[in-house]
């Protein structure tokens, strides 16, 4: 089954728990009160340029698995040049090491592989899977396009182009329409207040020369992780990874200065991107929260499986199933390095916009107020448990894993301390999370919606304004 | 809009229980890599698995695989919207959620909240040629999912007050699906338009007049029918001593009594006489098209060829279709394809959102021009080989969990009649030539056999004086 056509998941939504690693929806960990995740030792060092290696061996499958994170994501888009970091990983792959775009495509397909990369709010991504007997051919074309890419100028011409009709069509679907209205409403002026693809005024205005900028500023080895996955022999792969990389040159200049932290706003505020036509509104009630790594992040983890993860959730159980109101309804703490923030994302039809807003507020008052019951917390530690290890199977999900761990600081025991940390959360800690992390009076309110019927749906909940899509 | 594979992954033996080694794991033969490049990565004797049949019929495939201390647990029944009729279009797509509201001793709303205590998770998907469960768990609490999914099986309550409650959450879905997504209206209009007879003529999802029609005798009938073992395959998958899981599983569910067969639906399409063509006017800032060709079923022969062709057309960034409309004209933001095995002849579908301000006929002219040069000349020898590399390297791919094994024997053994089709799968794709790809592609890609709908976009202002 190749395209979304196949099949209608029950929620999909769910299935993106982990999409990059920092979003802790549901599915996110192992099981309580059975064996923990224990993973084969990890070969870990450092290369002379500052390049952070991390090297897995499972031989299930005679596949490998490459993920190279570079700290170089929307949020180092400097100001009015917003979209530069993913336009600059977009043009990676197009023009490396002496092959050109389409050398490059027919080389990886050729194989059967795959090369990608993209940009998000902190990382710069790139992926490589090639078959185990592809392995030097992968690394190869990993390291020629984060190391040696040529950006020619008739591709920056062309990617840039594309990225502009890749604004268009994100506004053309209503989910990613809303998500990409929140960030400017629930960041205001923060490095983390644009879309990763940038708005199409800054994309229009990149020329060849901040892109290679970009470049030669920030993906470089002493800001990067390179994990490796997959059917090799630890040793000569960390061999072959120190003579692919060993060109590669450190960073000049000195690190960049961290962004602020986003603050609660005190007040609840209410925007509307108005979509006259669509017979259904987008949700999304969002509020700043913690970075990743924050000291309650299992407690936040276990109160959001309550809240909005898994099928059993407060949320699920009666917007979805007790009143009918939607399809999909979840809550999300994105963690960041520097800041963070709680969502709560669904959709109704627009004549039970009022009903399901209302709705959400109740389920997420009350939670708030009363905290949960003590099998609730039982079932939702059971629950993060039993699902962590499902997301380390496949050796790109375990890369991904592997390499956040990195990112973000988490210490080497962080995937082995998952379950301990879930376990130990108490409902005193539930309690604390929810009271501190979940906003209810100070939450924004974003709807995309006819403003006509919204406006009059939404009165009284807060200060509104009406936008066009952004 | 790129393509979304419904599940497929996982399992490396990665994750061991620290206290008892895993022997079994150690003792696996290694995969045949590093030997002579046309020898197959991944063979059947790669794999362990073993086919029984119980006595009322339902059909049990166990894979054995103790990377990881998990199981997932499928449930293919051969049942899909094919199977529907006007009238009560979508019931298929309805009683896959239904399946989770209730059964004689899974009280509403008990079915998610026992799993997920015992640290499991469920979800579902229907298609027009059937409908399939999966519980991901631990390996040590099989029971759970074999006594939640017996229990429906044999006692499903459909009662009114979910039955009302569920049917809105199902519209929902489809406002969200198809009513205001571009993609899924395209989708919708392009079968409804290429099939005048066949039962793939309708949507999954099924027509919101319908959804507001289904009674619950349409219902209690449907369950009957369809939902008894004999119409289904059950596939465990994962980490289990296969004597002792036969057992469990014939105790689950050998006592659910088996049903007359159902009759094959009626497909009475006729062959086509001539394009067609369907616009649909939606408030959107870009064009896009779709078109639809007549392809075979997965069981006829020139499947293997049609595949390798789908490849070389839209397989990535290299493919012919990517560099023509994306890379040289700049014309598309993306060409994917939709195309799967199936029961009955269906489409090989073409996806081409284009940029703002793109003509559409330019668009579908420089389209016409690649498959015309393709069945002209044929692919070339890399291109060839490539197409093949891809598919057997996406096969190995989907293997990667418990889930996607068990979702690569369900599917194979449900359309092809057995499981080790799709090794056939790789094999016959090897095999085909291009020749092979040239004759297929000029019988498949004949413009008298397609289907193209044209998403028509209409400024937001006057999209609602007509909505």
């Amino acid at each position: 089954m190749r395209a979304r056509d196949a099949g209608r998941p029950r929620a999909a939504a769910t299935l993106a728990g982990l999409a990059l690693g920092v979003v802790l929806a549901a599915g996110a960990a192992p099981r309580a009160a059975a064996a923990p995740v224990a993973l084969p030792p990890a070969t870990r060092a450092t290369l002379k340029n500052g390049l952070t290696v991390v090297i897995l061996p499972s031989s299930r499958l005679p596949l490998v698995d490459f993920r190279l994170v570079a700290g170089a994501g929307s949020v180092h888009d400097p100001a009015g040049k917003e979209g530069l970091a993913a336009l600059t990983a977009s043009l990676l792959t197009q023009g490396a090491g002496g092959r050109d775009a389409r050398a490059i495509a027919d080389t990886i397909a050729f194989v059967g592989g795959t090369l990608e990369a993209e940009a998000s709010a902190e990382q710069l991504v790139v992926t490589a899977e090639v078959l185990r007997k592809d392995f030097a051919l992968g690394l190869e074309l990993l390291r020629d396009v984060v190391a040696r890419p040529a950006f020619p100028a008739a591709e920056v011409e062309r990617r840039r182009d594309e990225a502009v009709g890749a604004i268009a069509a994100e506004r053309d679907d209503l989910w990613d329409l809303a998500d990409r209205s929140l960030l400017p409403f629930l960041y205001g002026a923060s490095p983390l207040g644009h879309p990763a693809l940038g708005w199409e005024a800054s994309v229009a205005a990149l020329t060849r020369e901040d892109v290679v900028a970009f470049h030669d500023r920030r993906v470089r080895p002493d800001n990067a992780v390179l994990v490796v996955v997959g059917d090799v022999e630890p040793k000569a792969a960390l061999e072959a990874v120190g003579r692919a990389f060993a060109d590669w040159k450190r960073g000049r200049g000195p690190a960049p200065a961290p962004y602020p932290p986003a603050r609660r706003e005190g007040a609840r505020a209410v925007r509307v991107v108005s979509r006259p036509e669509i017979t259904q509104s987008q949700i999304r009630l969002a509020c700043p929260a913690v970075p990743r790594g924050h000291p309650d992040e299992f407690p936040i983890r276990v109160a959001n499986a309550i809240l909005g993860g898994g099928f059993t959730s407060r949320l699920v159980n009666t917007i979805r199933v007790e009143r009918g109101l939607t399809y999909r309804i979840r809550s999300a703490f994105t963690m960041h390095r520097g800041a963070g923030a709680f969502t709560i994302s669904t959709f109704t039809r627009n004549a039970t916009l009022r009903a399901c807003v209302d709705g959400i507020l109740e389920v997420v008052g009350t939670l708030v107020r009363d905290g949960p019951t003590e099998a609730e917390l039982d079932k939702a530690r059971r629950f993060l448990t039993g699902q962590f290890p499902l997301g380390l199977q496949a050796p790109d999900a375990l890369a991904e894993q592997l390499a956040d761990a990195e990112f973000y600081g988490l210490g080497p025991g962080w995937i082995a301390g998952f379950d301990a940390g879930v376990n130990a959360v108490t409902l005193d800690d539930v309690r604390r999370a929810l009271k501190s992390y979940v906003c209810v009076d100070d939450l924004r309110l974003l709807v995309v919606a006819p403003p006509d019927s919204a406006r009059a749906a939404l009165a009284g909940l807060g200060p509104l304004e009406v936008v066009e899509a952004p | 809009m790129s393509p979304r594979a419904v599940a497929a992954l996982l399992a490396l033996p990665l994750l061991v229980p620290p206290a008892p080694a895993p022997a079994a794991a150690a003792k696996r033969p290694k995969p045949a890599v590093a030997a002579p490049a046309a020898a197959p990565a991944f063979s059947a004797a790669s794999l362990k698995v073993q086919r029984h049949v119980l006595d009322n019929g339902m059909v049990v495939l166990l894979a054995e695989d103790h990377s990881v201390p998990t199981v997932t647990l499928w449930q293919w029944f051969k049942v899909g919207s094919r199977n529907e009729r006007p009238g009560i279009t979508g019931i298929s797509h309805y009683f896959e959620h239904m399946m989770f509201n209730g059964s004689r001793n899974v009280p509403p709303k008990e079915y998610d909240r026992i799993l997920e205590s015992a640290g499991g998770y469920s979800n579902a998907f229907t298609d027009r040629d059937m409908t399939a469960y999966y519980e991901d768990i631990a390996a040590d609490r099989l029971d759970v999912p074999l006594f939640l999914d017996s229990d429906r099986m044999a006692s499903l309550s459909l009662a009114p007050a979910s039955l009302a409650s569920e049917i809105e959450v199902v519209k929902e879905e489809r406002r969200m699906a198809t009513d205001n997504d571009v993609y899924g209206l395209l989708d919708e209009h392009l079968w409804a338009t290429a099939f005048l007879a066949s039962p793939y003529r309708w949507p999954v999802v099924g027509w919101m007049g319908d959804l507001e029609r289904i009674t619950r005798e349409d219902c209690v009938a449907y369950f009957r029918t369809y939902y008894a073992p004999n119409n289904c395959i059950l596939v465990l998958a994962g980490d289990f001593r296969p004597d002792s899981a036969l057992a469990r599983i014939r105790a689950a569910f050998g006592a659910i009594p088996r049903q007359d067969p159902p009759a094959e639906p009626p497909d009475s399409e006729p062959e086509p006489l001539g394009e067609r063509r369907v616009e649909v006017h939606f408030a959107a800032e870009s064009p896009a098209f779709m078109v639809g060709y007549r392809s075979p079923a997965a069981r006829e022969a020139d499947f293997a060829a049609l595949e390798v062709l789908d490849r070389v057309l839209a397989g990535g960034e290299s493919s012919r279709l990517h560099q023509a409309l994306v890379y040289e004209r700049g014309l598309a933001l993306e060409v994917t394809t939709a195309f799967q095995p199936m029961l009955g002849p269906g489409l090989i579908q073409f996806w081409v959102p284009l940029r703002p301000g793109a003509a559409a006929d330019e668009a579908l002219a420089a389209f016409d021009a690649e498959l015309e040069r393709l069945a002209g000349a044929g692919p070339t020898d890399a291109e060839l080989e490539k197409a093949r590399n891809l598919i057997e390297a996406d096969f190995v791919k989907s293997l990667k969990t418990n889930n996607g094994l068990g979702q690569a024997l369900g599917f194979h053994e449900h359309v092809y009649g057995d499981w080790r089709a799709m090794f056939d799968r790789v094999a016959r794709a090897r095999a085909v030539t291009a020749e092979d790809c040239r004759r297929v592609a000029r019988a498949v890609f004949d413009a008298r056999r397609r289907t193209v709908a044209t998403l028509v976009p209409a400024p937001a202002a006057s999209a609602e004086a007509v909505r």
